[in-house]
């Protein structure tokens, strides 16, 4: 190979070696053009998945209003009781405010429940009061009113000992509510970056 | 120095190497447009490059924000879907703790003077909480029309009687019957 061969053999190699760099260069960009594009495009579908959940959000704000304004406000009444000595000391109070001296049969028992998820607990009642018959009614809706989440399972009003007297049995479930059962689900993780 | 050694230096010399085709003139001219060209095109590459990082850059940040404002509102959502489901078991729970205390003393104030009311029993039904079964004795000569007159009280407190029962003694009835709220 003469040096003028060798020169044009030099020439076309840095020709080649050039138009090499070249193409991996803009190779290089079309694949950031690409990648641009692809943020772009993941950046739309999020702003669509953000609408979607924005709107299903304010459709169960407007639609669930009304029961979580109920929940709020008988929220104070569910934290209050939160033991069973809470229940029983309730009903002492409102026995001895109520003026009840004759408690012939009192009975009070824990429940426990794997069903209800949001009442685990809960303090079962048995009652047999005898008293004149203002007293005993009023002591009834007393009771409903201290408690009030308490569900009043058997209901018997009879004569008493006396013509003045009635005579009331009474069982009734005062619930342990455990509002921390049910927690917000976790939203689903975001899908990865592409790098 | 002699003529004849200067007449011999200007002697013409073949080309020590050949001559390569007319052609490959064309090789320096390519080799300035590869120059100019990829220049060119490199150029407009960086800028390009520069411009699409960018806006990556910017699509990346953008769907960073839209992604954080997207979970709070899915956190927000799965908050009040919580919220709802205690609501309604708290709710579900209370339908079945209605207050009692206003039926019995509706009972005892429906009754006339001169009937007797043996026996008041209100029970919860066990599938229904909502409902209650009602059991009443009442003695006396006006019993059936006491029977009527306490289904009229617990109406005005939205109950009414479904499949009552009733059953004579002598002068005395027992009267039993499912309370259901009306609003139900």
């Amino acid at each position: 190979m003469n040096p003028k061969q060798l020169a044009c053999f030099v020439l076309m190699a840095f020709i080649g070696i050039i138009l090499y760099i070249a193409q991996i260069v803009h190779q290089k960009v079309t694949a950031m053009r690409q990648e641009a594009e692809e943020a772009d495009a993941a950046a739309a579908t999020a702003e669509t998945e953000r609408s979607t959940a924005e709107i299903k959000t304010a459709v169960l704000k407007t639609d669930t209003e009304e029961i979580r304004r109920f929940l709020r406000a008988w929220l104070p009444s569910v934290e209050k009781i939160q033991t069973q000595q809470e229940a029983e000391q309730t009903i002492e109070l409102s026995l001895r405010e109520g003026g009840i001296t004759l408690v012939r049969q009192r009975r009070s028992e824990p429940k426990a429940s794997t069903v209800n998820k949001l009442i685990p607990r809960s303090v079962l009642t048995t009652l047999t009061i005898e008293e004149e018959y203002a007293k005993v009614l009023n002591w009834l809706g007393d009771i409903e009113r201290r408690l009030p989440l308490a569900r009043m399972k058997t209901v018997q009003v009879s004569g008493g000992s006396t013509a003045r007297q009635l005579k009331l049995d009474v069982t009734f479930e005062t619930p342990i509510f455990d509002l921390n059962a049910i927690a917000a689900a976790k939203p689903a993780a975001p899908e990865k970056k592409k790098s | 120095m002699t003529d004849y050694i200067c007449h011999d230096f200007k002697t013409p010399r073949t080309d020590t190497a050949r001559r390569l085709p007319s052609s490959f003139r064309f090789i320096p001219i390519v080799f300035y447009v590869a120059i100019a060209g990829s220049a060119y095109i490199m150029t407009m590459d960086y800028f390009n490059f520069q411009k699409a990082k960018k806006l990556k850059v910017e699509a990346d940040e953008r769907r960073t924000r839209i992604e954080g404002e997207r979970d709070a509102f899915n956190n927000e959502f799965a908050e009040l879907e919580a919220e709802s489901k205690k609501a309604e078991g708290v709710a579900g729970w209370m339908e079945g703790a209605r207050n009692i205390q206003p039926i019995v003393v509706k009972i005892a104030r429906a009754v006339a003077a001169e009937t007797r009311l043996g026996e008041v029993t209100l029970e919860r039904g066990d599938e229904v909480a909502a409902n209650l079964a009602l059991g009443l004795k009442v003695s006396g000569v006006n019993a059936s029309t006491e029977i009527m007159n306490i289904e009229n009280a617990l109406g005005q407190l939205q109950y009414r009687s479904f499949s009552p029962q009733q059953t004579k003694t002598e002068d005395a009835i027992e009267y039993h019957s499912t309370l259901v709220r009306s609003s139900q």
